[in-house]
Protein backbone atom coordinates (compact mmCIF):
# COMPACT_ATOMS: atom_id res chain seq x y z
CA UNK A 1 0.00 0.00 0.00
CA UNK A 2 2.88 2.55 0.90
CA UNK A 3 4.08 2.29 -2.94
CA UNK A 4 0.65 3.55 -3.33
CA UNK A 5 0.72 6.26 -1.28
CA UNK A 6 3.06 8.57 -3.38
CA UNK A 7 0.75 7.65 -6.32
CA UNK A 8 -2.58 8.45 -4.58
CA UNK A 9 -0.66 11.71 -3.71
CA UNK A 10 0.40 11.97 -7.56
CA UNK A 11 -2.45 10.74 -8.56
CA UNK A 12 -4.60 14.20 -7.58
CA UNK A 13 -1.79 16.46 -8.99
CA UNK A 14 -2.07 14.52 -12.06
CA UNK A 15 -5.47 14.21 -12.39
CA UNK A 16 -5.36 17.75 -11.85
CA UNK A 17 -2.83 18.50 -14.40
CA UNK A 18 -5.28 16.61 -16.71
CA UNK A 19 -8.37 18.60 -15.97
CA UNK A 20 -6.14 21.57 -16.52
CA UNK A 21 -5.12 20.51 -19.81
CA UNK A 22 -8.40 19.55 -20.42
CA UNK A 23 -10.18 22.63 -20.13
CA UNK A 24 -7.41 24.23 -21.96
CA UNK A 25 -8.33 21.80 -24.58
CA UNK A 26 -11.60 23.00 -24.45
CA UNK A 27 -11.86 26.53 -24.19
CA UNK A 28 -9.36 26.19 -27.09
CA UNK A 29 -12.08 24.29 -28.61
CA UNK A 30 -14.75 25.97 -27.90
CA UNK A 31 -13.11 29.47 -28.86
CA UNK A 32 -12.28 28.10 -32.71
CA UNK A 33 -15.44 26.37 -32.34
CA UNK A 34 -17.35 29.90 -31.50
CA UNK A 35 -14.85 31.93 -34.27
CA UNK A 36 -15.96 29.84 -37.03
CA UNK A 37 -19.56 29.25 -35.71
CA UNK A 38 -19.47 33.39 -36.07
CA UNK A 39 -18.03 32.64 -39.31
CA UNK A 40 -20.89 30.78 -40.55
CA UNK A 41 -24.01 31.85 -38.88
CA UNK A 42 -23.66 35.44 -39.52
CA UNK A 43 -26.47 36.15 -41.78
CA UNK A 44 -25.78 38.99 -44.54
CA UNK A 45 -28.10 42.86 -43.33
CA UNK A 46 -28.87 45.44 -45.54
CA UNK A 47 -29.55 48.60 -44.72
CA UNK A 48 -30.22 51.84 -47.11
CA UNK A 49 -28.74 54.93 -45.15
CA UNK A 50 -29.87 57.53 -47.66
CA UNK A 51 -32.61 59.00 -48.54
CA UNK A 52 -34.37 58.60 -45.37
CA UNK A 53 -37.47 57.25 -45.56
CA UNK A 54 -40.24 59.51 -47.07
CA UNK A 55 -38.14 62.23 -47.67
CA UNK A 56 -38.69 64.48 -50.73
CA UNK A 57 -36.83 64.57 -53.75
CA UNK A 58 -36.97 67.97 -54.52
CA UNK A 59 -36.42 70.77 -57.56
CA UNK A 60 -36.64 67.37 -60.28
CA UNK A 61 -33.01 66.34 -59.10
CA UNK A 62 -32.17 62.52 -59.01
CA UNK A 63 -32.47 60.92 -55.81
CA UNK A 64 -29.01 59.94 -54.62
CA UNK A 65 -29.25 56.31 -52.79
CA UNK A 66 -26.50 55.28 -50.33
CA UNK A 67 -26.69 51.56 -48.40
CA UNK A 68 -24.46 49.44 -46.15
CA UNK A 69 -23.70 46.11 -46.34
CA UNK A 70 -22.11 43.40 -44.09
CA UNK A 71 -21.21 40.10 -44.24
CA UNK A 72 -21.88 40.05 -47.95
CA UNK A 73 -18.73 40.01 -50.35
CA UNK A 74 -20.61 41.63 -54.31
CA UNK A 75 -19.10 39.97 -56.88
CA UNK A 76 -19.66 40.26 -60.54
CA UNK A 77 -21.79 37.81 -61.57
CA UNK A 78 -20.73 35.45 -64.36
CA UNK A 79 -17.19 34.95 -63.97
CA UNK A 80 -14.83 32.74 -65.04
CA UNK A 81 -14.92 29.33 -63.06
CA UNK A 82 -17.27 30.80 -60.53
CA UNK A 83 -18.78 29.03 -57.56
CA UNK A 84 -21.50 30.16 -55.76
CA UNK A 85 -20.94 31.45 -52.17
CA UNK A 86 -23.76 32.15 -49.63
CA UNK A 87 -22.29 35.02 -48.53
CA UNK A 88 -21.57 36.18 -51.76
CA UNK A 89 -23.06 37.99 -55.07
CA UNK A 90 -24.88 41.00 -56.13
CA UNK A 91 -27.53 43.39 -55.50
CA UNK A 92 -30.64 44.27 -57.52
CA UNK A 93 -32.40 47.60 -57.53
CA UNK A 94 -36.04 48.27 -58.07
CA UNK A 95 -37.47 51.53 -58.38
CA UNK A 96 -41.30 50.90 -57.56
CA UNK A 97 -41.79 47.43 -59.43
CA UNK A 98 -39.11 48.20 -62.25
CA UNK A 99 -35.93 46.37 -62.33
CA UNK A 100 -33.61 49.26 -62.80
CA UNK A 101 -29.62 48.66 -61.04
CA UNK A 102 -27.71 45.33 -61.01
CA UNK A 103 -24.66 46.45 -58.37
CA UNK A 104 -21.36 44.54 -57.71
CA UNK A 105 -20.22 47.57 -55.08
CA UNK A 106 -21.46 48.77 -52.56
CA UNK A 107 -21.20 52.37 -54.01
CA UNK A 108 -23.59 55.29 -53.63
CA UNK A 109 -26.09 55.30 -56.96
CA UNK A 110 -28.07 57.86 -58.55
CA UNK A 111 -31.74 57.53 -59.76
CA UNK A 112 -33.93 59.74 -62.13
CA UNK A 113 -37.41 59.78 -60.67
CA UNK A 114 -40.87 61.08 -61.71
CA UNK A 115 -42.74 63.05 -59.82
CA UNK A 116 -44.80 61.41 -57.39
CA UNK A 117 -44.62 58.99 -54.81
CA UNK A 118 -41.75 55.66 -55.23
CA UNK A 119 -40.21 53.18 -53.68
CA UNK A 120 -36.72 51.94 -53.68
CA UNK A 121 -35.78 48.49 -53.04
CA UNK A 122 -32.67 46.94 -52.96
CA UNK A 123 -32.36 42.96 -52.76
CA UNK A 124 -29.32 41.33 -52.74
CA UNK A 125 -29.17 37.81 -54.60
CA UNK A 126 -26.38 35.59 -55.27
CA UNK A 127 -24.25 34.76 -58.07
CA UNK A 128 -26.49 33.23 -60.25
CA UNK A 129 -29.53 35.46 -59.10
CA UNK A 130 -31.27 33.59 -56.79
CA UNK A 131 -32.62 35.37 -53.49
CA UNK A 132 -31.05 34.31 -50.48
CA UNK A 133 -32.57 32.32 -47.92
CA UNK A 134 -33.71 34.40 -45.86
CA UNK A 135 -34.05 37.32 -48.52
CA UNK A 136 -32.08 40.09 -47.44
CA UNK A 137 -33.42 43.20 -48.89
CA UNK A 138 -33.84 46.93 -47.63
CA UNK A 139 -36.49 49.57 -49.04
CA UNK A 140 -37.14 53.25 -48.89
CA UNK A 141 -40.35 55.32 -49.83
CA UNK A 142 -39.64 58.86 -51.62
CA UNK A 143 -41.58 61.43 -52.49
CA UNK A 144 -40.05 62.97 -55.97
CA UNK A 145 -41.43 66.77 -57.31
CA UNK A 146 -40.23 69.47 -59.12
CA UNK A 147 -40.43 72.02 -56.61
CA UNK A 148 -38.81 73.06 -54.11
CA UNK A 149 -38.66 70.72 -50.20
CA UNK A 150 -39.78 73.57 -48.33
CA UNK A 151 -41.46 76.96 -47.94
CA UNK A 152 -45.53 77.11 -47.91
CA UNK A 153 -46.68 78.00 -51.59
CA UNK A 154 -47.95 81.65 -51.98
CA UNK A 155 -49.71 83.24 -55.01
CA UNK A 156 -50.33 87.18 -54.67
CA UNK A 157 -51.82 88.97 -57.18
CA UNK A 158 -50.16 92.09 -58.73
CA UNK A 159 -52.24 93.45 -60.74
CA UNK A 160 -54.77 94.82 -61.47
CA UNK A 161 -55.21 96.57 -58.21
CA UNK A 162 -58.15 96.07 -55.77
CA UNK A 163 -61.20 98.09 -56.90
CA UNK A 164 -59.38 99.15 -60.15
CA UNK A 165 -61.87 100.27 -63.16
CA UNK A 166 -61.14 98.11 -66.32
CA UNK A 167 -62.31 97.57 -69.73
CA UNK A 168 -63.57 94.13 -70.95
CA UNK A 169 -60.49 92.84 -71.19
CA UNK A 170 -57.37 92.79 -68.55
CA UNK A 171 -54.17 91.20 -67.92
CA UNK A 172 -53.43 89.54 -64.54
CA UNK A 173 -50.34 89.65 -63.49
CA UNK A 174 -49.55 87.45 -59.93
CA UNK A 175 -46.22 86.50 -57.85
CA UNK A 176 -45.55 82.73 -56.97
CA UNK A 177 -43.40 81.22 -54.61
CA UNK A 178 -42.36 78.02 -53.65
CA UNK A 179 -44.18 76.29 -56.06
CA UNK A 180 -42.88 75.27 -59.52
CA UNK A 181 -45.63 74.98 -62.50
CA UNK A 182 -45.43 72.18 -64.66
CA UNK A 183 -47.92 70.57 -67.65
CA UNK A 184 -50.63 68.71 -65.74
CA UNK A 185 -50.96 66.02 -68.19
CA UNK A 186 -52.59 63.37 -65.81
CA UNK A 187 -48.80 62.63 -63.30
CA UNK A 188 -49.92 62.15 -60.00
CA UNK A 189 -49.92 64.90 -57.25
CA UNK A 190 -46.34 65.94 -55.67
CA UNK A 191 -45.88 68.59 -53.32
CA UNK A 192 -45.02 72.02 -54.54
CA UNK A 193 -45.81 71.55 -58.13
CA UNK A 194 -49.18 71.99 -60.11
CA UNK A 195 -50.37 74.62 -61.86
CA UNK A 196 -52.59 78.15 -62.04
CA UNK A 197 -56.34 78.71 -62.38
CA UNK A 198 -57.72 81.47 -62.97
CA UNK A 199 -61.35 83.02 -62.22
CA UNK A 200 -63.65 85.22 -62.17
CA UNK A 201 -66.01 85.25 -59.70
CA UNK A 202 -66.40 81.95 -58.78
CA UNK A 203 -66.15 79.77 -62.07
CA UNK A 204 -62.54 79.05 -63.31
CA UNK A 205 -61.94 80.72 -67.22
CA UNK A 206 -58.35 79.69 -67.71
CA UNK A 207 -55.53 77.39 -66.35
CA UNK A 208 -52.07 78.28 -67.53
CA UNK A 209 -48.47 77.34 -66.30
CA UNK A 210 -47.08 80.67 -67.19
CA UNK A 211 -45.58 82.88 -64.88
CA UNK A 212 -45.83 85.91 -67.33
CA UNK A 213 -49.01 88.23 -67.40
CA UNK A 214 -52.47 86.68 -68.49
CA UNK A 215 -55.23 88.19 -70.53
CA UNK A 216 -58.71 88.06 -69.59
CA UNK A 217 -60.86 89.15 -72.20
CA UNK A 218 -64.91 89.34 -72.52
CA UNK A 219 -64.87 89.87 -68.69
CA UNK A 220 -68.46 91.00 -67.94
CA UNK A 221 -69.51 94.42 -66.96
CA UNK A 222 -70.17 95.35 -63.12
CA UNK A 223 -68.37 94.85 -59.95
CA UNK A 224 -66.87 91.44 -60.06
CA UNK A 225 -64.03 89.64 -58.79
CA UNK A 226 -60.77 88.28 -60.35
CA UNK A 227 -59.06 85.25 -58.98
CA UNK A 228 -55.82 83.14 -58.88
CA UNK A 229 -55.07 79.90 -57.21
CA UNK A 230 -52.18 77.06 -57.51
CA UNK A 231 -53.45 73.40 -57.79
CA UNK A 232 -52.35 70.66 -57.92
CA UNK A 233 -51.84 68.18 -61.40
CA UNK A 234 -55.16 67.08 -60.94
CA UNK A 235 -56.93 70.34 -60.55
CA UNK A 236 -57.23 69.78 -56.48
CA UNK A 237 -57.13 72.97 -55.28
CA UNK A 238 -54.09 73.40 -52.32
CA UNK A 239 -55.00 73.37 -48.90
CA UNK A 240 -53.36 76.38 -47.83
CA UNK A 241 -55.27 79.91 -48.55
CA UNK A 242 -51.96 81.81 -49.14
CA UNK A 243 -52.04 79.66 -52.92
CA UNK A 244 -55.26 81.65 -53.69
CA UNK A 245 -55.70 85.32 -53.66
CA UNK A 246 -58.40 87.47 -55.16
CA UNK A 247 -59.32 90.72 -56.03
CA UNK A 248 -62.33 93.00 -57.02
CA UNK A 249 -62.66 95.25 -59.91
CA UNK A 250 -64.94 97.13 -62.06
CA UNK A 251 -65.75 96.28 -65.36
CA UNK A 252 -67.08 98.92 -67.14
CA UNK A 253 -68.86 99.02 -70.81
CA UNK A 254 -66.71 99.37 -73.81
CA UNK A 255 -66.63 103.11 -75.12
CA UNK A 256 -65.84 104.06 -78.56
CA UNK A 257 -64.41 107.36 -77.03
CA UNK A 258 -60.90 107.66 -78.87
CA UNK A 259 -58.63 110.36 -79.90
CA UNK A 260 -59.99 110.58 -83.33
CA UNK A 261 -63.96 110.89 -81.93
CA UNK A 262 -62.42 113.14 -79.17
CA UNK A 263 -60.51 115.38 -81.67
CA UNK A 264 -63.57 114.95 -84.39
CA UNK A 265 -66.36 115.70 -81.92
CA UNK A 266 -64.07 118.80 -80.56
CA UNK A 267 -63.74 120.72 -83.83
CA UNK A 268 -67.41 120.28 -84.62
CA UNK A 269 -68.50 121.87 -81.43
CA UNK A 270 -66.16 124.09 -82.14
CA UNK A 271 -67.09 125.27 -85.58
CA UNK A 272 -70.88 124.79 -84.45
CA UNK A 273 -70.26 127.60 -81.98
CA UNK A 274 -68.27 129.78 -83.94
CA UNK A 275 -71.39 129.93 -86.31
CA UNK A 276 -73.93 130.67 -83.69
CA UNK A 277 -71.46 133.87 -82.85
CA UNK A 278 -71.46 134.89 -86.21
CA UNK A 279 -75.22 134.24 -86.65
CA UNK A 280 -75.95 136.69 -83.29
CA UNK A 281 -73.23 139.17 -84.33
CA UNK A 282 -75.06 138.94 -88.12
CA UNK A 283 -78.53 140.13 -86.20
CA UNK A 284 -76.76 142.25 -83.97
CA UNK A 285 -75.85 144.33 -86.47
CA UNK A 286 -78.19 144.33 -88.91
CA UNK A 287 -80.65 145.22 -85.38
CA UNK A 288 -77.78 148.18 -85.22
CA UNK A 289 -78.58 149.19 -89.10
CA UNK A 290 -81.78 148.82 -89.07
CA UNK A 291 -82.28 151.45 -85.78
CA UNK A 292 -79.90 153.65 -87.58
CA UNK A 293 -81.57 154.19 -90.38
CA UNK A 294 -84.64 155.03 -88.49
CA UNK A 295 -86.54 152.41 -87.07
CA UNK A 296 -87.52 150.06 -90.34
CA UNK A 297 -85.50 147.33 -91.07
CA UNK B 1 -6.96 -6.27 -72.27
CA UNK B 2 -5.40 -4.26 -69.40
CA UNK B 3 -4.23 -1.48 -71.54
CA UNK B 4 -7.65 -0.65 -72.98
CA UNK B 5 -9.18 -1.02 -69.83
CA UNK B 6 -6.72 1.08 -68.28
CA UNK B 7 -7.25 3.75 -71.33
CA UNK B 8 -11.06 3.46 -70.50
CA UNK B 9 -11.06 4.12 -67.55
CA UNK B 10 -8.36 7.21 -67.99
CA UNK B 11 -11.27 8.54 -70.48
CA UNK B 12 -13.98 8.33 -67.73
CA UNK B 13 -12.05 9.70 -64.87
CA UNK B 14 -11.36 12.73 -67.56
CA UNK B 15 -15.04 12.48 -68.92
CA UNK B 16 -16.26 12.67 -64.95
CA UNK B 17 -13.88 15.65 -63.80
CA UNK B 18 -14.25 17.41 -67.58
CA UNK B 19 -18.11 17.27 -66.80
CA UNK B 20 -18.03 17.94 -62.72
CA UNK B 21 -15.27 21.07 -63.19
CA UNK B 22 -17.35 24.16 -64.31
CA UNK B 23 -13.85 26.15 -64.71
CA UNK B 24 -13.43 24.07 -68.19
CA UNK B 25 -16.69 24.28 -69.42
CA UNK B 26 -16.39 24.79 -73.39
CA UNK B 27 -19.59 26.64 -73.88
CA UNK B 28 -17.67 30.09 -73.75
CA UNK B 29 -18.57 33.37 -72.52
CA UNK B 30 -22.08 34.82 -72.86
CA UNK B 31 -24.29 37.82 -72.82
CA UNK B 32 -27.68 38.42 -72.00
CA UNK B 33 -29.78 41.52 -71.57
CA UNK B 34 -31.78 41.42 -68.68
CA UNK B 35 -33.35 44.81 -68.99
CA UNK B 36 -35.37 46.33 -70.01
CA UNK B 37 -37.08 44.07 -72.27
CA UNK B 38 -37.25 43.99 -76.03
CA UNK B 39 -39.49 46.47 -77.91
CA UNK B 40 -40.43 47.93 -74.45
CA UNK B 41 -41.40 51.39 -74.37
CA UNK B 42 -39.61 54.14 -71.98
CA UNK B 43 -41.58 56.82 -70.74
CA UNK B 44 -41.47 60.43 -69.47
CA UNK B 45 -38.32 61.06 -71.20
CA UNK B 46 -35.98 58.80 -68.65
CA UNK B 47 -32.97 57.19 -69.07
CA UNK B 48 -32.55 53.78 -70.55
CA UNK B 49 -31.18 51.56 -67.65
CA UNK B 50 -29.94 48.49 -69.36
CA UNK B 51 -29.02 45.80 -67.74
CA UNK B 52 -26.89 42.87 -68.67
CA UNK B 53 -25.35 39.57 -67.66
CA UNK B 54 -22.18 37.56 -68.49
CA UNK B 55 -20.98 34.29 -68.12
CA UNK B 56 -17.41 32.83 -67.82
CA UNK B 57 -16.58 35.97 -68.51
CA UNK B 58 -14.73 38.65 -66.47
CA UNK B 59 -15.33 42.19 -67.04
CA UNK B 60 -12.96 44.52 -66.28
CA UNK B 61 -11.94 48.21 -67.27
CA UNK B 62 -11.26 48.95 -70.31
CA UNK B 63 -7.19 49.41 -70.34
CA UNK B 64 -7.01 47.25 -67.09
CA UNK B 65 -6.40 43.68 -68.57
CA UNK B 66 -3.29 41.57 -68.86
CA UNK B 67 -1.44 41.77 -72.15
CA UNK B 68 -2.62 40.13 -74.89
CA UNK B 69 -6.48 39.74 -75.99
CA UNK B 70 -7.78 36.99 -73.52
CA UNK B 71 -11.45 35.30 -74.89
CA UNK B 72 -12.74 35.64 -70.81
CA UNK B 73 -11.71 39.18 -70.06
CA UNK B 74 -12.83 42.31 -71.39
CA UNK B 75 -15.88 44.60 -71.33
CA UNK B 76 -18.93 45.51 -73.59
CA UNK B 77 -19.12 48.03 -75.72
CA UNK B 78 -22.49 49.34 -76.33
CA UNK B 79 -23.83 49.99 -80.12
CA UNK B 80 -27.00 52.56 -80.52
CA UNK B 81 -28.29 52.12 -83.79
CA UNK B 82 -24.99 50.44 -85.01
CA UNK B 83 -22.75 53.58 -83.57
CA UNK B 84 -20.62 52.82 -80.89
CA UNK B 85 -21.41 54.90 -78.10
CA UNK B 86 -19.91 53.73 -74.57
CA UNK B 87 -17.74 50.85 -73.32
CA UNK B 88 -18.01 49.42 -69.92
CA UNK B 89 -17.80 47.26 -67.74
CA UNK B 90 -20.31 47.43 -65.46
CA UNK B 91 -23.65 45.71 -65.45
CA UNK B 92 -26.37 48.57 -65.81
CA UNK B 93 -25.90 51.18 -68.50
CA UNK B 94 -27.96 54.50 -68.64
CA UNK B 95 -28.25 55.83 -71.94
CA UNK B 96 -30.13 59.24 -72.51
CA UNK B 97 -31.80 59.52 -75.74
CA UNK B 98 -34.01 61.55 -77.07
CA UNK B 99 -37.56 60.23 -78.41
CA UNK B 100 -37.44 57.56 -81.04
CA UNK B 101 -37.18 53.83 -81.42
CA UNK B 102 -33.60 52.57 -80.82
CA UNK B 103 -31.59 49.40 -81.44
CA UNK B 104 -29.20 48.88 -78.68
CA UNK B 105 -26.63 46.18 -79.63
CA UNK B 106 -24.07 44.73 -76.61
CA UNK B 107 -20.91 42.93 -77.44
CA UNK B 108 -18.11 41.10 -75.27
CA UNK B 109 -15.15 42.27 -76.17
CA UNK B 110 -11.34 41.30 -75.39
CA UNK B 111 -9.56 44.32 -73.38
CA UNK B 112 -7.86 45.33 -76.60
CA UNK B 113 -11.11 46.32 -78.10
CA UNK B 114 -11.39 42.76 -80.63
CA UNK B 115 -14.65 40.88 -80.24
CA UNK B 116 -14.74 37.45 -79.31
CA UNK B 117 -14.33 34.51 -81.49
CA UNK B 118 -17.61 33.76 -82.11
CA UNK B 119 -19.21 36.68 -81.45
CA UNK B 120 -21.13 37.04 -78.05
CA UNK B 121 -23.51 40.04 -78.82
CA UNK B 122 -27.19 40.35 -77.41
CA UNK B 123 -29.54 43.46 -78.67
CA UNK B 124 -32.97 44.42 -77.97
CA UNK B 125 -35.28 47.68 -79.05
CA UNK B 126 -36.81 50.29 -77.52
CA UNK B 127 -38.82 53.20 -77.79
CA UNK B 128 -38.42 56.55 -76.08
CA UNK B 129 -41.08 59.02 -75.53
CA UNK B 130 -41.85 62.03 -73.23
CA UNK B 131 -45.17 61.02 -72.61
CA UNK B 132 -46.11 58.30 -70.30
CA UNK B 133 -45.00 54.59 -70.99
CA UNK B 134 -48.35 53.70 -70.72
CA UNK B 135 -52.29 55.10 -70.82
CA UNK B 136 -54.55 56.10 -73.66
CA UNK B 137 -54.27 59.52 -74.38
CA UNK B 138 -56.88 61.76 -73.94
CA UNK B 139 -57.63 65.75 -74.34
CA UNK B 140 -60.53 67.52 -72.84
CA UNK B 141 -61.78 71.18 -72.89
CA UNK B 142 -61.88 72.34 -69.45
CA UNK B 143 -63.09 76.08 -69.96
CA UNK B 144 -64.41 78.36 -72.54
CA UNK B 145 -63.54 81.82 -71.34
CA UNK B 146 -66.10 83.59 -70.77
CA UNK B 147 -69.53 81.61 -71.66
CA UNK B 148 -71.16 83.66 -68.81
CA UNK B 149 -73.90 84.29 -67.40
CA UNK B 150 -75.55 82.58 -70.10
CA UNK B 151 -73.53 79.32 -70.74
CA UNK B 152 -72.29 78.93 -74.85
CA UNK B 153 -73.39 82.44 -75.40
CA UNK B 154 -69.70 84.93 -75.69
CA UNK B 155 -70.50 88.43 -75.73
CA UNK B 156 -67.91 89.69 -77.78
CA UNK B 157 -65.23 88.63 -80.34
CA UNK B 158 -62.63 87.06 -78.35
CA UNK B 159 -62.84 83.38 -76.79
CA UNK B 160 -59.93 81.65 -74.94
CA UNK B 161 -60.04 78.09 -74.72
CA UNK B 162 -58.57 76.12 -71.94
CA UNK B 163 -57.68 72.24 -72.05
CA UNK B 164 -56.31 69.69 -70.74
CA UNK B 165 -54.65 66.82 -71.53
CA UNK B 166 -53.99 63.06 -70.10
CA UNK B 167 -51.52 60.39 -70.81
CA UNK B 168 -49.87 62.13 -73.02
CA UNK B 169 -46.66 64.66 -73.81
CA UNK B 170 -47.25 68.23 -75.70
CA UNK B 171 -44.16 68.28 -77.66
CA UNK B 172 -42.95 70.75 -80.56
CA UNK B 173 -43.07 68.54 -83.83
CA UNK B 174 -40.91 67.72 -86.50
CA UNK B 175 -38.43 65.74 -84.17
CA UNK B 176 -38.43 63.01 -85.89
CA UNK B 177 -40.90 59.68 -86.23
CA UNK B 178 -43.65 59.39 -83.80
CA UNK B 179 -43.57 57.85 -81.09
CA UNK B 180 -46.52 56.54 -78.71
CA UNK B 181 -48.21 58.84 -76.13
CA UNK B 182 -46.24 62.08 -77.63
CA UNK B 183 -47.16 64.79 -79.99
CA UNK B 184 -49.14 68.18 -80.35
CA UNK B 185 -52.46 69.56 -80.50
CA UNK B 186 -54.50 70.35 -83.93
CA UNK B 187 -57.06 72.73 -83.17
CA UNK B 188 -60.00 73.08 -85.67
CA UNK B 189 -62.35 76.56 -86.19
CA UNK B 190 -65.61 75.48 -87.38
CA UNK B 191 -64.14 72.42 -89.06
CA UNK B 192 -61.02 74.23 -90.72
CA UNK B 193 -57.51 73.86 -89.61
CA UNK B 194 -56.61 76.48 -87.09
CA UNK B 195 -53.67 76.05 -85.35
CA UNK B 196 -51.11 73.93 -83.70
CA UNK B 197 -50.65 74.01 -79.72
CA UNK B 198 -47.65 72.22 -78.77
CA UNK B 199 -47.58 73.60 -75.31
CA UNK B 200 -50.11 73.98 -72.18
CA UNK B 201 -51.86 77.18 -72.83
CA UNK B 202 -55.01 78.51 -73.78
CA UNK B 203 -56.08 78.92 -77.09
CA UNK B 204 -57.33 82.66 -78.12
CA UNK B 205 -59.73 82.94 -80.92
CA UNK B 206 -60.47 86.90 -82.17
CA UNK B 207 -62.41 88.55 -84.09
CA UNK B 208 -64.82 85.48 -84.75
CA UNK B 209 -68.22 86.37 -86.56
CA UNK B 210 -71.66 86.36 -84.33
CA UNK B 211 -73.14 83.23 -85.05
CA UNK B 212 -72.09 79.77 -83.63
CA UNK B 213 -68.88 78.39 -83.89
CA UNK B 214 -67.72 74.67 -83.01
CA UNK B 215 -63.76 74.34 -81.77
CA UNK B 216 -61.96 70.82 -82.00
CA UNK B 217 -58.70 70.22 -80.55
CA UNK B 218 -57.59 66.74 -81.20
CA UNK B 219 -53.87 65.07 -80.45
CA UNK B 220 -52.08 64.06 -82.97
CA UNK B 221 -48.53 62.28 -83.43
CA UNK B 222 -45.18 64.18 -84.36
CA UNK B 223 -46.40 64.03 -88.25
CA UNK B 224 -49.44 65.74 -87.64
CA UNK B 225 -51.82 62.36 -87.39
CA UNK B 226 -54.54 61.72 -85.72
CA UNK B 227 -53.85 58.83 -82.77
CA UNK B 228 -55.62 55.69 -82.88
CA UNK B 229 -57.53 55.53 -81.29
CA UNK B 230 -58.53 59.17 -81.93
CA UNK B 231 -58.36 61.64 -78.78
CA UNK B 232 -60.45 64.69 -79.31
CA UNK B 233 -62.77 67.07 -78.04
CA UNK B 234 -65.26 69.63 -79.37
CA UNK B 235 -66.93 72.44 -78.53
CA UNK B 236 -69.88 75.08 -79.58
CA UNK B 237 -70.34 78.54 -78.63
CA UNK B 238 -72.24 81.60 -80.20
CA UNK B 239 -70.72 84.42 -80.47
CA UNK B 240 -72.91 87.84 -79.80
CA UNK B 241 -71.39 90.97 -80.44
CA UNK B 242 -73.26 94.51 -79.85
CA UNK B 243 -71.21 96.47 -82.39
CA UNK B 244 -70.67 100.09 -81.79
CA UNK B 245 -71.56 102.85 -84.69
CA UNK B 246 -68.56 104.52 -85.48
CA UNK B 247 -69.90 108.30 -85.45
CA UNK B 248 -66.60 109.47 -86.94
CA UNK B 249 -67.66 109.10 -90.45
CA UNK B 250 -70.98 111.68 -89.36
CA UNK B 251 -68.90 113.92 -87.12
CA UNK B 252 -66.50 114.80 -90.14
CA UNK B 253 -69.83 115.49 -92.72
CA UNK B 254 -71.16 117.96 -89.60
CA UNK B 255 -67.67 119.37 -89.56
CA UNK B 256 -67.98 120.26 -93.39
CA UNK B 257 -71.81 121.53 -93.28
CA UNK B 258 -70.58 123.78 -90.27
CA UNK B 259 -67.88 125.35 -92.02
CA UNK B 260 -69.81 125.73 -94.74
CA UNK B 261 -72.29 127.33 -93.21
CA UNK B 262 -69.50 129.54 -91.27
CA UNK B 263 -68.10 130.84 -94.65
CA UNK B 264 -71.59 131.71 -95.62
CA UNK B 265 -72.04 134.12 -92.64
CA UNK B 266 -68.89 135.15 -93.59
CA UNK B 267 -69.99 135.68 -97.45
CA UNK B 268 -72.94 137.34 -96.17
CA UNK B 269 -71.73 139.58 -93.77
CA UNK B 270 -68.69 141.14 -95.40
CA UNK B 271 -69.29 141.10 -99.00
CA UNK B 272 -73.09 139.86 -98.89
CA UNK B 273 -73.77 142.65 -97.29
CA UNK B 274 -71.80 144.90 -99.74
CA UNK B 275 -73.68 142.89 -102.51
CA UNK B 276 -77.43 143.19 -101.01
CA UNK B 277 -76.42 147.04 -100.41
CA UNK B 278 -75.24 147.36 -103.99
CA UNK B 279 -78.52 145.40 -105.37
CA UNK B 280 -81.28 147.37 -103.66
CA UNK B 281 -79.35 150.26 -104.22
CA UNK B 282 -79.68 149.31 -108.36
CA UNK B 283 -83.14 148.98 -107.70
CA UNK B 284 -83.64 151.64 -106.08
CA UNK B 285 -81.88 153.98 -108.92
CA UNK B 286 -84.40 151.97 -111.49
CA UNK B 287 -87.59 152.70 -109.86
CA UNK B 288 -86.27 156.22 -108.82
Amino acid sequence: MRPQAPTARQHPEARRRSTMLALVALMSLLGVSLSSSTAVAAAPSLTIVSPANGAVIANGTSVLVDFLVSNFAFVQPGRVGQIGSPNEGHANVFLDTQYIRLLTAVEPFSLPVTSGAHTIRIQLVADNGTLLNPDVSASVGVVATHGPDEGAPRLKILSPTPLEATGHGIYVSYRIENFTLVEPRGQPNAPSEGHVQLLVGTDVVMEVIQYEPVLLVSLPEGDITIGARLVNNDDTVLANPSASATVAIHVVASSSVSLPLVSNGGIALLLAFILVVLILRRRKLAARDANARGGSP
Amino acid sequence: MRTAALALAGVLIVLVFGLSMPGVRAAGPTLTIVSPADHVVIGNGTSVAVIFVVSDFNLTPPGTGGPGPSPTEGHVDVYVDGVLTIAVSQETIDLSLASGTYTILLRLVSDNGTALSPDVTSSITVTVTQGPAVGTPRIQISYVEITYPTPGLVLGRDVTISFRVTDFALVPPGRGEPVPNEGHVAVFLDGVYYMSVMAFRPIPFSDLVDGEHTVTVRLVDDAGQALTPDASDSVTFRIQFAAIVDINPYLSITQIVLAGAIFIVLFYRQRGGNLLKILSARFGGKNA
